[in-house]
């Protein structure tokens, strides 16, 4: 009904704005280098992360394109290959996942979201960076995870089921490129059920594209769930407002914060 | 990681020694030496020790409190509400002296009421019949002020205008731009920090308190209204600083009081031993031996322990959003 008032122009704006904050995978490749833009480097010379960044759009509810519903607005999809390429019974379980996602998607007990997800929920972290490691403090949760860039490789002891993986970055030019492995299978890649093993493997490209704006791509392999390795892309852009700092949400501590101190409870 | 963390474990051993955490990680050859009894004193003063490039004294890696954990926070080595430690026995002075650096009796100065409440919780605390004497560190809240430092060792990063503190249970950012705090109806577990550097000391102003941490298992506490300034004085070596926090609540105490918290380095010296220096080897073949920390987890794998503990597990959702 809306859309019969709408003139032409002011539909097509509207669409663009749907469109604007999530532009389809293949708009988001870094520009060629005819004039790129100036971007902040540390004394090293080395792109400089510093700073709080937060995603805009609609990956968190659904990787994969969709139409609106009750629970996520309608989103383009930031999985560059279109959708993500199930093996079939995995599929079937990221139904099941899709079902129950009113009670079963982790993030509501406010559990570490994982890598990548944490990336792209919508809620800001705060990089710090120094030569040998980039230090992400989410404002979500407890989620604290170091990338190091020291050389160092992945620890002998494997297994170790971690919740953000273990980060291992080098440099490809103005590339940060991180190995993360040795996941556990707890977490979601986002509100629609989409999921991996333990058998994750991610390889995440950090790419300043100007002062403000991080292109972020996150290539997820998994022989247990996936037939071959899919691409996450989206934008990070700098949170700009006035003094705006990371406000603590360890938001797993609601249900009992009412007994202290020293109180009955709610 | 999936095993079972078990936040604080189970109570007064983990004075001692990590109990679960202790299976990737050797006990140490002499836990009596974890601990020790004394304060150093150490003075403000000039910091002649290495700068990062924004000026701050470079205090960066790994620290730990060295007289004990949070059982007992007059009497630290006391141990646990019902659960006194073989050296509760000893003539007092055998032991570390109270926290409480001001008053000189070592107490801290509550209003009759709110004297009351610590009482109780402390009373309660060993058979915790309601939610409320259960301490929420055991529930991974965050340790919050200053019981972050009394818990496990911790990890100072360093950027221009920041120190980050990295505790097991939760993370503390602050600011050292002078910025103002946040508004005053927003109530966080680490309040909100904003410091500078005064030669060799580390001067921090707490606010926006929620006072839901508590100082340690015998219930001690302050208020959402209180305000915190603190003061890290680093030794001209940098291997020791003492954490001096004056702690100001007039609904609370009946005048502001002072707690001190010794604190010594951690480095690839020490052996690690699963609680002050929980870490591992860094896999880089050839180069000299460093230690890194893994990924820090409570909530996600958190469970009930020894003694019953109600309420720690939560299998509904917290959040509707």
């Amino acid at each position: 009904m809306a859309s019969n008032t709408l003139k032409p122009l002011g539909a097509a704006l509207l669409l663009a704005a749907l469109a604007w904050p999530v532009p389809s995978p293949a708009e988001t490749v870094p520009a060629p280098a005819t004039a790129p833009a100036p971007i902040p480097r540390t004394a090293e010379g080395k792109p400089d992360f510093s700073g709080i960044w937060q995603v805009l759009g609609e990956a968190e509810y659904d990787l994969e394109p969709h139409t609106g519903r009750r629970d996520a607005p309608p989103g383009p999809g930031v999985v560059v290959s279109g959708t993500i390429p199930y093996r079939p019974e995995a599929l079937a379980q990221r139904q099941r996942n899709f079902e129950v996602r009113g009670k079963d998607d982790p993030r509501l007990k406010c559990f570490v979201l994982g890598v990548p997800r944490g990336i792209y929920y919508q809620a800001p972290f705060q990089i710090f960076q120094r030569p040998a490691d980039l230090t992400l403090v989410h404002q979500f949760g407890n989620q604290v995870r170091t990338i190091r860039t020291d050389g160092s490789l992945h620890p002998e002891e494997q297994h170790q089921e971690l919740w953000l993986g273990d980060s291992r970055g080098r440099w490809d030019g103005d590339t940060l490129v991180v190995d993360v492995t040795d996941f556990n299978e707890e977490t979601w890649l986002d509100r629609a059920g989409n999921y991996h093993s333990e058998e994750l493997h991610v390889i995440e490209r950090w790419t300043l594209i100007d002062a403000n704006t991080i292109d972020y791509r996150a290539t997820l392999d998994d022989p247990k769930v996936y037939t071959k390795p899919w691409t996450i892309n989206v934008l990070l852009h700098r949170r700009r407002d006035k003094g705006f700092q990371l406000i603590e949400d360890y938001c797993y501590t609601l249900d009992y914060a009412p007994f202290y101190p020293h109180k009955e409870g709610k | 990681m999936k095993r079972l963390l078990l936040c604080t474990a189970a109570l007064g051993l983990m004075a001692i020694a990590p109990t679960v955490r202790a299976q990737t990680a050797p006990a140490p050859a002499n836990a009596a030496a974890r601990w020790e009894k004394t304060v150093p004193v150490i003075a403000s003063g000039d910091w002649t020790g290495a700068r990062l490039p924004d000026g701050q004294p470079d205090v960066g890696g790994f620290w730990s409190n060295t007289i004990s954990n949070h059982s007992n926070f007059t009497d630290p080595q006391a141990g646990p509400p019902g659960e006194p430690s073989a050296a509760a026995k000893l003539p007092r002075d055998q032991r570390a002296p109270s926290r409480v650096s001001d008053p000189a009796d070592g107490q801290i100065p509550y209003l009759p009421a709110a004297r009351a409440l610590q009482e109780d919780f402390a009373k309660n605390f060993p058979n915790p019949v309601k939610p409320r004497y259960i301490e929420p560190l055991a529930r991974c809240a965050p340790a919050g002020v200053p019981k972050s430092f009394m818990w496990h060792g911790y990890e100072v990063r360093q950027y221009t205008g920041y120190v980050v503190f990295l505790f097991d249970s939760g993370t503390r950012v602050i600011k050292l731009d002078g910025s103002p705090h946040l508004p005053p109806q927003i109530k966080l577990w680490n309040g909100d920090s904003r410091g500078h550097w005064e030669g060799n000391t580390l001067v921090v102003d707490v606010t926006n308190n929620n006072g839901k941490a508590l100082f340690g298992r015998y219930g001690d506490f302050m208020s959402e209204n209180a305000k915190v300034a603190e003061r890290f004085v680093f030794d001209p070596a940098g291997q020791r600083f003492n954490y001096i926090a004056t702690f100001t609540d007039p609904t609370v105490y009946t005048r502001p009081w002072t707690a001190t918290i010794p604190a010594r380095r951690f480095t690839a010296a020490d052996t690690p031993d699963g609680w002050h220096f929980d870490v591992k080897p860094v896999n880089q073949p050839g180069r000299p031996l460093r230690y890194e920390h893994a990924e820090r987890i409570c909530a996600e794998n958190n469970g009930p322990f020894g003694g019953g503990a109600v309420g720690v597990p939560s299998e509904e959702a917290v959040i509707s959003r």
